[in-house]
């Protein structure tokens, strides 16, 4: 039988960048303190003529080309954001043009809070399983919002996965998938609000951490494997300090999730989050290695992923536009600047 | 823009495409029914290079109104690496960090919106490699 799996990956990080030392001058606040708490230095911020439809594409095209596939083999796109350009209009029609991918697919828009990328890739390993299709595209892909002066503007961040799931070439083995969900209210944004609204500390305990450890284990006792097992880890990223409490709690270590922490680097990228260390450890990986993954999103629930690297992950190393190098390709911006880039000075 | 402009001419603005003359094998941007070397009809869709270089930039400050929010903006004669000249705006940089024969590529970005309720406009802009 063929292996299901993912088959290429693309990701974009925008190239603007504000530090918590720039915001935290603005209010008064104590940076250290807040980079002590976060263990975050700066985030990535947007450019003007950039939304989350131009990130996907930006991530789609990056998969294609790492593929070198057909992109008219792709049978179904589906875009996992909460913060589309348009309420009604979908991004992923946007994609599937930009990417010559029209027009034999279906395709939508998902919303799930910061885990909608990977119930994306859920749909697509579902659909290619069953062979109502050849190759899915999931993309998670988010420009988050933030009130000023709330304490989420220090970490709101943009970024864009994309992750190509079908039989052919797989890189990375879907060894198997589980989600927990439950309707928390931790985080949110009521329709036509234009920033969300969060529980504060609710958002750990009951929220974040409970979900990403049944999630997790939950997966691990299904397959019958344990931390160890697995050579890299990641999870949802909205700080560094979570994922790194969350690794701990679960019995992974730092070495295993190290790889996978790019939100110090630019912030918490929302549905891109988890997916951004996915694809970067994929790009550190070898064949043999055993990943493990496990989304959060708020509202709340969390899609666990376990992953075997195959011996094609050589041949997609080497595409030039990387994480690393979007990460190492930015311009630091004052807050002045980054309210006329986030429309907040008009 | 409205939305007949933005469904036709997504193809060329999205995927940057020109023609191929089958006729005389010129190819050209944008899109036309006709070549515009020899005027023949036999013509088929060229998807253009996705690289080039910067044969001249210079600086719009005042434009028109659904552009402004961008302005000031870098437009400039892209030469790709296929031979065809496009005019393009470069983003992601500033006007003293670029020079003439700067290499470029290309990424997909926002062109216009048309006011707060409006559409979208998306199309092809260079940042330097």
């Amino acid at each position: 039988m063929s292996k299901l799996g993912i088959v290429s990956y693309g990701t974009y990080i925008p190239k603007y960048r504000i530090s918590i030392e720039e915001i935290a001058k603005v209010w008064d606040d104590d940076p250290n303190e807040i980079i002590s708490q976060l263990q975050v230095s700066s985030k990535s911020v947007l450019g003007p003529d950039e939304d989350v439809a131009t990130m996907s594409v930006e991530a789609a095209r990056n998969t294609i080309s790492r593929w070198k596939g057909n992109p008219q083999d792709i049978g179904a796109i589906y875009v996992g954001s909460e913060s589309h350009p348009y309420a009604v209009k979908p991004s992923a029609t946007i994609v599937a043009a930009a990417i010559d991918a029209e027009k034999e697919l279906t395709a939508a828009d998902l919303e799930f809070a910061c885990k909608a990328g990977t119930a994306g890739m859920q749909m697509c390993f579902g659909l290619v399983k069953s062979e109502m299709i050849k190759f899915g595209l999931a993309i998670g892909s988010d420009d988050s919002q933030a009130k000023p002066r709330d304490p989420l503007e220090y970490t709101a961040g943009a970024g864009s996965a994309a992750f190509l799931i079908g039989k052919e070439r797989v890189v990375a083995e879907l060894e198997g998938t589980y989600s927990i969900t439950t309707d928390t209210p931790d985080f949110w944004r009521r329709e036509g609000a234009v920033f969300p609204s969060h529980g504060n500390r609710f958002t750990g305990q009951p929220a974040y951490f409970q979900h990403i450890v049944d999630a997790s284990k939950g997966l691990m006792e299904k397959l019958g494997t344990k931390p160890s097992d697995y050579n890299h880890v990641t999870f949802h990223q909205p700080n560094t300090k979570f994922p790194l409490t969350v690794a701990k709690m679960l019995g992974f270590t730092t070495d295993q999730i190290d790889i996978s922490l790019i939100c110090k680097n630019i912030g918490n990228a929302y549905s891109a989050s988890s997916m951004l260390g996915l694809a970067h450890i994929l790009n550190n990986s070898n064949p043999g290695d055993r990943i493990f993954m496990t989304s959060y999103g708020s509202g709340a629930g969390s899609d666990a992923f376990s992953f075997l690297i195959t011996d094609d992950i050589e041949a997609l190393k080497s595409y030039p536009l990387t994480v690393e190098h979007y990460i190492n390709n930015k311009e630091e911006i004052n807050y002045g600047k980054y309210s006329r880039f986030k429309g907040i000075l008009r | 823009m409205e939305p007949p402009k933005i469904w036709r001419e997504r193809r060329e603005k999205y995927l940057a495409l020109g023609i191929l003359c089958q006729e005389c094998k010129k190819k050209s941007f944008p899109i036309t029914q006709y070549c515009p070397h020899c005027s023949s009809k036999n013509i088929t869709e060229l998807k253009l290079a996705q690289t080039g270089k910067i044969l001249h930039f210079t600086r719009v400050s005042q434009t028109a109104e659904e552009l402004m929010f961008y302005a000031p903006y870098i437009i400039s004669l892209v030469e790709l690496d296929d031979g065809i000249k496009v005019t393009g705006q470069i983003t992601d940089i500033k006007l003293e960090e670029l020079s003439e024969g700067t290499k470029v590529r290309m990424v997909f970005r926002v062109l216009s919106k048309n006011g707060e309720e409006g559409l979208i406009g998306y199309g092809f802009k260079f940042v330097p490699i």
